[in-house]
């Protein structure tokens, strides 16, 4: 097992630095650098000479092709260093810092109501197979997971922020109140659960939809398998084999499962987060590449790929923990 | 599966039959009868050939210039040069009709004649007074209308008119994206499946490199670097960044045919390699693979929509989905910028998905076995 781990991080982190080397090339080819379109955007008298563009050029390592100021940069990664934020001019950890919270605040909460609701759905399914009432709910379910999460958005914001304008039921884009700093403390939460409650549902329907049907199609091919019918054979209550016998053993594939979303829960969705003006880490992307802040985009990408790395790691150990068939010699 | 025919008359049981070499349906024939016995898949599809006959007719459709007119003694198709600017007959350019056909031609020709679309209506522009006899000229942010059944849009375009005429990005853009990622999949994972050793490591690793990266930072990067990006570079990137999924499931198809006796057959017939993965395995391995392809149209539909709009889609003058979007995202007032359009991606997104499922159904093996 040690073996194993061992030779995964090895390999990892060749796909690590082989990854980040491509976006680096990539970001770096795109025209204009974060000098040129920050002078487009201010005003000309504010026109620097050749020679501070010159300077401020060699302090972010503009001014050495992108092959060689990668390893400037995969240096000072090393060293703990993750370089400063051309736009914000401030350090890269001071820019993404406030912008984790608000996205975990999105994806855990999301995460969490699917799992809990996707559980009892997948099994209700399964237990009322072929039944008018689980073929319908099935087809609801799969038009929920075909609904696109953005165009749900938009139709919840000209409903809520627009038609109900005025109304209990008005809410608005954005994680906080103009007044916020204003608010106590039970104000501040009550103020932030108003405004996540659109974003959330837009988050999680999809998800909810996929989960059960995940369930459900797992517990489809453990309810086939002999154990199931000699538990019923031998007279158990039929909630008893579902849950006991049947739904202990889909939870292998869902262990992958939750692998996969690792990554999903700090990256966010950069369409979501535009469309609500959710200050969180898609949006905080999406601004990165139109101001083409190289900094930001790696630190994004960094963190992004190890999440996805780590976590198809950590599934392939649960999954030999939690299923003692499977062994890594 | 026997015949049912065999059985049909137990009397001549007796009688030796007439030995008639049964052939047995192919996989394709099999899988095709176990798919259309499903009643949604199926009304998927024939939804699917709608919005394809919708994109080829579309300027039938709608339109403001004429599907076939006589002018000057001959014969033009001026409709045709909304599937190509450069269609138009310079004809027209030197009489300056400036693109407002039913005026101009009665006046420059009075013996002229023309058939029109069903609809007078333009993806491009705003309909102005008295173009079409005395049909008023179109509002800008008109809501849904008698003139303009979904309304219109900042510039008073008609919405219905750019939906007709997105019918054909939206299609495309799945067609072609899919097919991009299904050559580069399928290739690929057949190497990585039928040769195996170090060339199945290399394709593997590739593949994991390309799943690391997140496709928005590839697409977004990819689009930033082209100077004037069109909506095939978009494809195209979409496609380069798709097909991953294709590739490892016919890598497991490969390695699970590799294996069978005709290929050893082939083999031993000294056939290439080439027309042994291409003619012998990939026929027997295409139709699971078609399931990540059906799943794979429709997110490359939710990409592009998402794309633009966020407004790093097809340039502005193209009618697409996804820009109707956009401007519903700004104006988020006006409801049917955001509900006609969401519905027409909903729809085909739903169909889409609805045929990778009814694929996946019916070529699973374990669900053939089970008679269902």
């Amino acid at each position: 097992m040690v073996n194993y781990i061992i030779r995964r991080l090895a390999i990892g982190s060749v796909t690590l630095l082989m990854i980040t080397f491509v976006v680096y090339g990539l970001i770096r080819n795109m025209p204009g650098t974060p000098l040129t379109v920050d002078l487009a955007e201010s005003s000309p008298d504010k026109q620097i000479s050749a020679e501070e563009m010159k300077r401020r050029a060699e302090i972010y390592g503009l001014d050495k092709p992108w092959y060689l100021a990668y390893w400037k940069w995969a240096g000072n990664i090393f060293r703990g260093n993750l370089g400063r934020s051309i736009q914000e001019k401030q350090p890269v950890m001071r820019v993404i810092g406030p912008r984790i919270a608000p996205t975990l605040l999105l994806s855990v909460t999301s995460l969490t109501i699917s799992y809990l609701l996707a559980v009892p759905l997948g099994l209700y399914g399964s237990a009322r197979s072929g039944r008018l009432d689980e073929r319908t709910t099935g087809v609801l379910l799969f038009m929920l997971y075909s609904f696109p999460s953005f165009v749900a958005a938009l139709l919840l914001l000209n409903l809520f922020y627009v038609k109900l304008d005025g109304t209990f039921f008005h809410l608005k884009p954005g994680m906080v109140s103009d007044s916020y700093p204003q608010l106590s403390t039970g104000g501040k939460v009550l103020d932030i659960f108003k405004h996540s409650i659109l974003p959330v549902f837009c988050y999680t329907y999809g998800s909810l939809a996929y989960y059960s049907r995940f369930v459900k199609a797992n517990m489809e091919e453990v309810v086939r398998q002999d154990y199931i019918r000699t538990a019923r054979a031998k007279g158990l209550k039929p909630l008893t084999v579902l849950v006991k016998h049947a739904f202990r053993n889909t939870m292998i594939p869902f262990v992958t499962m939750l692998g996969l979303t690792l990554p999903g829960l700090l990256s966010g969705s950069v369409i979501l987060e535009e469309i609500f003006s959710w200050p969180g880490m898609g949006r905080l992307f999406f601004s990165a590449i139109t101001t083409r802040d190289y900094e930001v985009i790696m630190t994004e990408t960094l963190i992004y790929t190890l999440m996805t790395l780590a976590g198809q790691l950590v599934a392939d150990i649960l999954y030999a923990f939690v299923d003692p068939r499977v062994t890594y010699s | 599966m026997a015949p049912a025919d065999r059985q049909s008359d137990p009397g001549a049981a007796s009688v030796p039959a007439p030995r008639v070499p049964v052939k047995g349906r192919g996989y394709w024939q099999e899988t095709w009868l176990r798919f259309r016995r499903r009643r949604l898949p199926m009304a998927a599809l024939c939804f699917v050939a709608l919005l394809g006959l919708i994109a080829v007719l579309s300027p039938c459709l709608a339109g403001t210039k004429p599907i076939v007119c006589r002018y000057k003694g001959r014969l033009y198709f001026p409709a045709t040069s909304y599937f190509n600017p450069r269609w138009e007959n310079p004809i027209f350019m030197k009489d300056r009709f400036y693109k407002i056909y039913p005026k101009n031609l009665k006046k420059k020709d009075p013996e002229s004649w023309a058939v029109w679309p069903v609809l007078y209506a333009d993806p491009y522009r705003r309909i102005r007074d008295g173009e079409w006899d005395n049909r008023k000229g179109d509002e800008i942010y008109a809501e849904p209308n008698e003139r303009n059944l979904f309304g219109t849009n900042q510039a008073g375009v008609d919405v219905l008119a750019q939906m007709i005429h997105g019918t054909r990005i939206a299609l495309l853009v799945g067609f072609v994206s899919t097919g991009v990622a299904a050559v580069i999949g399928i290739l690929l994972g057949a190497m990585a499946g039928y040769f195996g050793g170090l060339i199945d490591m290399l394709v593997s690793r590739v593949i994991e490199l390309v799943m690391c990266v997140p496709a928005i930072i590839l697409i977004l990067t990819l689009l930033a670097i082209l100077d004037k990006p069109t909506i095939w570079h978009m494809m195209a990137m979409l496609g380069m960044t798709g097909w991953t999924g294709i590739a490892r499931l016919t890598r497991g198809e490969f390695l699970k045919l590799r294996q069978a006796e005709f290929v050893t057959a082939a083999r031993a017939l000294g056939v290439g390699w080439m027309r042994i993965i291409l003619r012998h395995i990939l026929p027997n391995a295409l139709a699971p693979v078609l399931v990540p392809i059906s799943f794979g149209i429709a997110s490359a539909i939710l990409t592009e929509a998402g794309l633009s709009l966020l407004g790093f889609g097809a340039p502005p003058p193209n009618p697409s989905w996804g820009t109707l979007l956009n401007s519903g995202k700004q104006n988020l007032q006006m409801w049917w910028l955001i509900l006609f359009p969401g519905i027409a991606i909903f729809l085909t997104v739903l169909s889409y998905n609805l045929i990778g499922e009814g694929l996946q159904e019916s070529t699973d093996p374990r669900l053939r076995e089970a008679g269902k």
